[in-house]
């Protein structure tokens, strides 16, 4: 107990009197864990906020009718839901306890903006739908203006107005996805805010909305209840149920708003949360690196003191437990400043994300249980983890060490860490390649790769050695003998070069996995577009699913009817089960979608397809053991079932889709119809040039889609790609910043431990610039071999990821290694070493030359 | 040859002051001290410790800065010099031996004697390879050239500072302690260096000591007592060395004792 306690204020003390040395470590806890508090704390707040906002905007309604029959494809949260009668409403609204009901209709309209260009579509939905003249019943209020009354009248959300420029008695086109003229007569609020989200709407009149949105008038997508005095949703739900048709059902008003919160949480929140998650799990441990290396300075640097401390009497445990509790100091203080900054990055985003035209409810931070002490834990348990096995090698210290002159730690490469390294690499890479080559599995890649990162984390101090002396070889003749220092300096220590470097070597592996990863994603997009894509012109539009309301069916013929034209084809979308399972299927021309798509080996024909046919991929067709001749059953929104006889087995699916159906086909069973892309041949003889302004200047009467050529539309495909790399490297700066801080800390601390070789150096005439470069160029030397090792690292895992993804998808993955990418990412590594070494060599440059030659 | 030599100084202090600290605390460490140390002389600075003589060493050699009064390395000022001139003259025309850490333990022998020539970044040219071949024999360290300074003993570290000292063909060499880790026989041999170093190859050197042994070593001692010059002796001996350092022991005893009473 005493001795516990004399521990601790020895180690106390001793924070006190070298809190430099804990500041790089202090920062990298203190980063990671605010990124980390962060995370969590937007995360709730963003969710609750959604259940305001939902709450508010239905919270008039109190009971929802609709079908039960919903279709869901794979990789969507919602489905397609069958539609009810819009008569069913009057029925309703006779019952006893009802006191409105009012059918709702919705469906998909993209507004254009003041410049022509289209609001939204790049994700969240554009939606349409009837004004619903109760205000109790439709979530939107109307904010400025009157509701539409006659036709072509609109209603918009005040956001979309904002994005779009546009004013009350604008008149601009809504594409359904047929190009409607509206005039915007009000502004609406939605819970509220200015829109739910980034989700654009349009309110029309009843009949516009029927006429544009519905395939059939007389359908409606649900219809809202609101219930008279007395009668509690429940009730209400009870009393409808009885007088519902078969296929539809009654929920209540708030089952229907935790549903909606519910899809947005799924869809947006948790990949938005898990995505975090995993960046600030990898800045953590990259901060884990660079506090074990801190820490196993500082105990090497104290062999004397510790020494003389056991040579006094104290025991090994009371030595560790004095490291133990220094970093438990340094780990409660910085996780707890961590906490806080956390909580302060939410709150920054709280109020940043308004000004950025994200709506988002004032409401007060969330800030759970699990917010707090996740993060508080994590953070502790990483700084107390680094600084355990230095803590012990601190107790091991013989009380004769206090005699010796103090020894830096100079152990490199042990013949024995170079064996054990090489043997677990060995396996490792035989593992992984077994993994991703003889028998494709994800698990088994997965741990292949991590054994690969522990191998080159063993390796560090056997290779740092060589790698310096190589890495730094052109520096004596670059730098004469300040380089020549730099790089003996950077030799001094393998071990604590190899840990320092880890940390960057981590982050830059991660960098350049994901650079790698992503120029085969744009690769194999392109070779997609190129190899499946035979059409000289792609017309494209978001389609529902991806936010936008798609390309209109009348377009692909008014392009076909163009002089230029040969061939447009266009490509709708629709959804039925087959056999049981959701499926998408592309509703198009398929005889005229063999001439212009790639579709591979084609086992019979999809020139006839008529009215009861349908082709089908290799892949799907061997999963659902489906062969031309054999039939499928469709089950269709509208509850309709039909057999269909499988026409023709195709071999690519990049384009196409899956499961091609006849217009003809899809007609009777058809929802708010639009087309994705439409592809366009010309004839022979004419240019592209040509071609293309002939195909726009049709376009543009439908809405100024995206008109590219077969190279245009190939790359925009793979524009997404950039976008996303761009905010992955955002959120990887901060791993680097924590490597960075490890190196600049290690470098501080080398400097401490120089002081009088570095006074030395200065008496007989280093100048202090001289001086500052060699700190410097060390630093740099300390990177490049952290940058090589992440780049070789990195370079070898999106190989792995892209082989493995190859393995387990069907469509071929292309390999790519973007050259000048990686050389940038190595320029940059080099670069952050430079500004690591900033500060220290600062520090060295400022040392008294008198104090460093005399210090004891 | 002795008057020739004497009418040109390598390094002197002008009314040297230096005080540490400030008010009631205030130190003087140098308290009016001119002397000029001779061209192509071994001068020895003794005094007992406290008496300032590490601190005139510094001053003089552009290693600290005087509070008041100057120092001249030949004709320059030193208190005109910023850091990064004050830097290349002690590169450039100054020799250093400190007492120990002499040197820098990642460069093998060779490379630290001609550290302040690469430093400079200086060209090897033929006249200066020869000088240090001869260096090289002279201090007997031809077969240590590629050793790490961890390899060799005290004695040998010691020898390849005074090689490095020399090397550059400096106006003036000053050496803080010397031989103050080594012993006796290794001390000998790198003071017997020192002083070839002056007689056989017109060298000059200033050496702060506090052992009359080596200050015998020297053409002249200078003795310093509470920051002033209080006497010059040419030609010493180890025991009228030892002898005027006595005085300084009775004086101060002498004064503890009349204080004792207050």
């Amino acid at each position: 107990m005493s001795s516990l306690s004399t521990s601790a204020r020895l180690s106390l003390s001793s924070l006190r009197a070298h809190k430099r040395r804990f500041a790089g470590t202090f920062l990298a806890v203190l980063l990671g864990v605010a990124f980390l508090a962060g995370t969590l704390v937007m995360g709730d707040t963003l969710r609750a906020s959604f259940d305001t906002m939902f709450g508010n905007a239905s919270s008039g309604t109190d009971a929802v009718v609709r079908s039960t029959n919903v279709i869901t494809t794979p990789g969507e949260s919602q489905g397609t839901r069958q539609p009810v009668a819009a008569s069913l409403a009057k029925t309703l609204a006779d019952i006893p306890g009802v006191a409105a009901a009012v059918p709702g209709i919705q469906g998909a309209g993209q507004l254009v903006g003041d410049n022509g260009k289209a609001i939204g579509g790049q994700g969240p939905p554009t939606l349409a739908g009837n004004w619903i003249n109760d205000p109790e019943l439709n979530p939107y209020r109307l904010a400025e203006g009157r509701t539409p009354s006659k036709t072509g009248e609109v209603v918009v959300n005040r956001g979309a107005a904002k994005k779009g420029d546009l004013k009350i008695g604008d008149t601009t086109t809504l594409r359904t996805p047929d190009p409607v003229e509206v005039t915007i007569v009000g502004l609406a609020t939605f819970g509220g805010e200015d829109g739910m989200a980034q989700v654009t709407y349009t309110g029309m009149t009843q009949a516009d909305a029927e006429k544009y949105l519905t395939p059939r008038p007389g359908e409606a997508a649900s219809i809202q209840v609101r219930a008279g005095p007395g009668t509690s949703q429940r009730e209400l739900v009870d009393e409808l149920t009885p007088v519902l048709p078969k296929g539809v059902e009654a929920i209540t008003g708030e089952a229907s708003a935790q549903e909606n919160t519910d899809m947005i949480s799924g869809q947006f929140l948790t990949l938005f949360t898990t995505f975090l998650l995993v960046f600030s799990g990898i800045a953590l441990l990259v901060a884990t690196f660079s506090i074990h290396n801190t820490f196993a300075i500082v105990v090497a640097q104290r062999t004397r003191e510790n020494a003389l401390l056991r040579a006094l009497g104290a025991s090994r445990r009371q030595v560790t437990a004095t490291t133990l509790v220094e970093a438990s100091a340094v780990a409660v203080l910085a996780s707890a400043a961590g906490l806080a900054g956390g909580i302060g990055i939410a709150a920054g985003l709280q109020a940043l994300f308004p000004a950025i035209g994200f709506p988002f409810p004032d409401g007060a931070l969330v800030i759970s249980g699990l917010s707090m002490l996740l993060p508080l834990g994590v953070g502790i348990l990483v700084c107390l983890g680094s600084a355990l096995l230095p803590a012990v090698r601190a107790g091991r210290t013989a009380p004769l060490a206090a005699l010796r002159e103090t020894a830096v730690d100079q152990s490199g490469g042990s013949r024995r860490r170079a064996v054990i390294g090489t043997a677990l690499g060995v396996a490792a890479v035989a593992v992984t390649l077994v993994g991703v080559l003889a028998s494709p599995s994800i698990w088994l890649a997965g741990l292949g790769s991590v054994l690969i990162l522990i191998a080159f984390v063993v390796l560090g101090p056997v290779a740092s050695s060589h790698a310096v002396r190589v890495l730094g070889s052109p520096l004596d003749k670059l730098r004469g003998v300040t380089g020549g220092l730099a790089r003996r300096n950077a030799l001094r220590s393998p071990r604590r070069t190899a840990a320092t470097a880890s940390a960057l070597m981590i982050g830059v592996a991660v960098v350049s996995l994901f650079t790698v990863f992503g120029a085969s994603l744009k690769a194999t997009m392109d070779q997609t577009v190129s190899r499946s894509f035979a059409g000289d012109i792609a017309v494209s539009a978001p389609s529902f699913g991806a936010g936008g309301s798609g390309l209109s069916p009348k377009l692909a013929p008014a392009i076909a009817g163009q002089p230029q034209v040969a061939t447009a084809v266009g490509l709708g979308k629709g959804v039925a089960d087959v056999d049981g399972e959701g499926r998408a299927l592309t509703v198009t021309d398929p005889a005229a979608l063999a001439r212009s798509f790639d579709l591979g080996t084609v086992r019979g024909s999809l020139d006839d397809l008529g009215t009861d046919g349908i082709a089908v991929t290799r892949k799907e067709a061997d999963k659902q053991h489906l062969q031309p001749g054999s039939t499928a059953r469709l089950a269709f929104t509208d509850g309709k079932q039909q057999n269909f006889t499988v026409r023709a087995v195709y071999g690519r699916s990049e384009l196409a889709g899956d499961y091609v159906i006849t217009r003809q086909a899809w007609a009777p069973h058809r929802a708010q119809d639009s087309d994705t892309l439409i592809a366009v041949t010309f004839k022979d003889g004419v240019s592209t040039d040509d071609g293309k302004a002939a195909v726009s200047k049709v376009a543009a009467a439908y809405g100024h889609p995206e008109v590219q050529t077969r190279d245009e539309y190939a790359q925009s495909s793979a524009g997404g790609i950039d976008m996303m790399l761009t905010l992955v490297y955002a959120l990887l700066a901060l791993a680097v910043l924590i490597a960075l801080l490890g190196i600049a800390n290690t470098l501080t601390l080398a400097v401490h431990e120089r002081t009088r070789e570095l006074g030395l150096l200065r008496a007989v005439g280093q100048t202090r610039a001289q001086l500052r470069a060699m700190v410097r160029w060390e630093s740099v030397l300390v990177a490049a071999f952290g940058t090589a090792g992440g780049l070789v690292l990195g370079g070898f895992l999106g190989w792995v990821l892209v082989e493995a993804s190859d393995g387990a998808s069907d469509s071929a993955f292309a390999f790519a290694l973007p050259p000048l990418q990686l050389v940038v990412v190595a320029l940059v590594g080099l670069a952050a070493g430079a500004l690591a070494g900033l500060r220290p060599a600062r520090r060295a440059a400022r040392l008294d030359v008198l104090r460093a030659i005399a210090t004891e | 040859m002795t008057t020739a030599t004497l009418t040109r100084t390598a390094a002197r202090v002008v009314d040297a002051m230096k005080v540490y600290g400030s008010g009631d605390t205030a130190v003087r460490a140098l308290d009016g001290v001119s002397v000029g140390f001779g061209a192509g002389r071994f001068t020895a600075i003794m005094g007992p410790s406290g008496s300032g003589k590490s601190t005139l060493m510094h001053c003089a050699a552009g290693l600290d800065t005087l509070s008041a009064g100057s120092a001249f390395i030949g004709d320059t000022d030193l208190s005109d010099l910023d850091d990064r001139r004050l830097t290349l003259l002690r590169r450039d025309r100054i020799g250093f031996v400190f007492q120990a850490f002499n040197l820098v333990p990642t460069l093998t022998v060779a490379e630290n004697i001609t550290l302040p020539m690469d430093l400079a970044g200086a060209k090897d040219d033929a006249a200066s390879k020869e000088w240090i071949d001869a260096l090289v024999d002279i201090v007997g360290l031809r077969d240590r050239l590629h050793h790490r300074p961890s390899e060799l003993s005290g004695g040998q570290q010691q020898r390849v500072a005074v090689a490095r000292a020399f090397a550059g063909r400096p106006d003036v060499v000053f050496a803080d302690e010397p031989t103050g880790n080594l012993d006796s026989r290794s001390g000998e041999e790198v003071l017997g260096l020192l002083g070839r170093a002056v007689r056989q190859m017109d060298r000059t050197v200033v050496m702060v000591t506090h052992d009359p042994v080596a200050a015998a070593h020297a053409d002249e001692v200078v003795f310093l007592a509470d920051g002033r010059l209080v006497d010059r002796m040419q030609a010493p001996t180890p025991d009228k060395v030892l002898d005027r350092m006595k005085a300084f022991d009775a004086a101060g005893g002498a004064r503890h004792a009349g204080q004792a009473p207050s």
